[in-house]
């Protein structure tokens, strides 16, 4: 009899508990999001993460440095072909080598793991919700989970893993409509790095090679010249770029805009249908990123993101050409 | 020395006037390293990215070969004919190349390729490139499409 009574004590304790988490959860949640955001950036640290998506894994040396006022990483890829990233602030360089030459490549920053969240969390709050959870060990620290699950079917819902005592990201997993991991980056070793030498910030590659700068990069494209809109984007989408793009196999730059919803992003590609060339329709999916094709007055649009398959169809379809004959 | 030798790439000094320009770089290192710098950058100013590394071992391989003698060459005209027959050729070859592809690719033009059965890599590397978040593209550029 006092054994019941003690189980039931215990069950309604834990219940209790469960139901005041999920009110305090929310803003704890967005919370410790918030801080790994941060820490991601300020924080210096070394280790080495897993990708995988689909079928494939990799693994990545990292080394990060937050050094005066400046932010300094090296990211080394240890599986399959060589490559290399250093970035320094918001200005990345990427080398890799091609048939016994050394091709650099000059990006735009963007939010690389762990920094994958976005400063601003209003942004991407409107969007999901946020759910604390268990706290588990991953790379040999303690981590809280943390979930957030997409308000509508236009994203997918992510899953990270906070440290606990600094706050740094240390695994992130995209999730589908089924709950199902499509994506996942994880820290398998990590360390944090003391003082400010800077010895680690070189590529390593044979110096001997001949290096190729890599001219192709997307120009900056007006709104005015353009005869076509996407309208009625998907609540919390907005777009952050346009550009005319050069596409591997075409012979004049494919125009791209690029949308986001702070963590999921789509590019939506629109070109004139050259003649002769054959046009590309339907739906495929490979790991997270979905594609849907359809031709459209004459025009070839293809929508490419990480986001379900529903997400891309909608934006293909959101496509209007303004000057209608 | 340094500027003399700016002067010369430059075209502002005359090669006759310059004979001790060239010994100097044959045989004084310091001087060796301008020569090198100045034409790694007058490459890198007119838009030729094509860098080596270390430009200073081939070049002084390029100067060991030429005659001390400044003079032009002979005229290669002889030869123009010959070139202009090759190169005629080609283009004939081109032309008929070029419209056989356009008859072909006409007629495929009737089909629309299903993206599933032929995953649009070209253009997931263009998105990956300028998505704000995007891991995948550092670590493994679309090739991951081609894998599967």
């Amino acid at each position: 009899m006092f054994k019941k009574r003690l189980f039931l004590t215990i069950v309604f304790c834990l219940l209790s508990l469960q139901v005041g988490s999920a009110f305090a959860g929310q803003d704890d949640a967005w919370l410790t999001l918030q801080k790994a955001s941060q820490a991601a950036r300020e924080l210096s640290y070394k280790g080495v993460f897993v990708y995988q998506s689909g079928s494939i894994t990799k693994s990545v040396q990292l080394t990060h440095m937050s050094y005066g006022q400046g932010e300094y990483a090296r990211m080394v890829v240890l599986d399959g072909a060589p490559r290399e990233v250093l970035s320094q602030g918001a200005d990345v360089v990427i080398f890799s080598p091609k048939n016994e030459k050394m091709m650099i490549e000059k990006k735009r920053g963007q939010n690389m793991f762990p920094a994958l969240l976005p400063s601003n969390m209003d942004a991407i709050r409107i969007s999901y919700q946020a759910q604390s959870g268990t706290i588990e060990r991953i790379g040999g620290r303690d981590a809280f989970v943390i979930t957030l699950t997409p308000r509508d079917q236009m994203r997918y819902g992510y899953r990270f893993w906070v440290d606990k005592e600094y706050g740094l990201l240390l695994k992130v997993t995209t999730l589908s409509e089924q709950g199902e991991a499509l994506e996942q980056i994880s820290f398998n070793q990590l360390t944090w790095m003391d003082g400010q030498n800077m010895d680690w910030f070189k590529p390593k590659f044979d110096p001997s090679k001949s290096y190729v700068m890599d001219q192709e990069g997307p120009a900056k494209a007006n709104t005015s010249e353009m005869d076509w809109e996407v309208s009625q984007l998907p609540a919390g989408y907005r777009k952050v770029d346009l550009v005319k793009q050069p596409v591997q196999g075409k012979v004049a730059p494919v125009t791209q805009i690029i949308f986001s919803d702070g963590l999921a992003s789509i590019s939506v590609f629109i070109e004139p249908l050259a003649k002769g060339a054959r046009s590309k329709v339907g739906h495929t999916a490979v790991g997270a990123t979905n594609f849907y094709a359809l031709v459209h007055d004459g025009h070839q649009v293809m929508v490419v993101g990480e986001v379900p398959e529903a997400a891309v169809t909608q934006f293909a379809n959101a496509v209007t050409f303004k000057n209608k004959k | 020395m340094k500027e003399k030798i700016s002067a010369l790439m430059d075209g502002d000094l005359a090669i006759e006037d310059a004979e001790y320009l060239m010994k100097a770089v044959k045989t004084d290192g310091e001087v060796a390293g301008s020569w090198s710098t100045y034409h790694l950058i007058g490459d890198v100013m007119r838009g030729n990215h094509v860098l080596r590394h270390d430009m200073t071992a081939s070049i002084m391989r390029e100067i060991a070969k030429q005659p001390t003698v400044l003079a032009p060459k002979a005229s290669l005209s002889v030869n123009k004919p010959m070139i202009w027959s090759v190169a005629a050729s080609v283009a004939a070859l081109f032309f008929v190349g070029m419209v056989v592809l356009n008859q072909q690719s006409q007629e495929a033009n009737l089909v629309p390729i299903e993206i599933a059965q032929n995953v649009p890599s070209e253009y997931l590397l263009a998105h990956q490139s300028m998505s704000p978040s995007n891991a995948a593209y550092f670590i493994q550029p679309a090739a991951f499409v081609q894998d599967k």
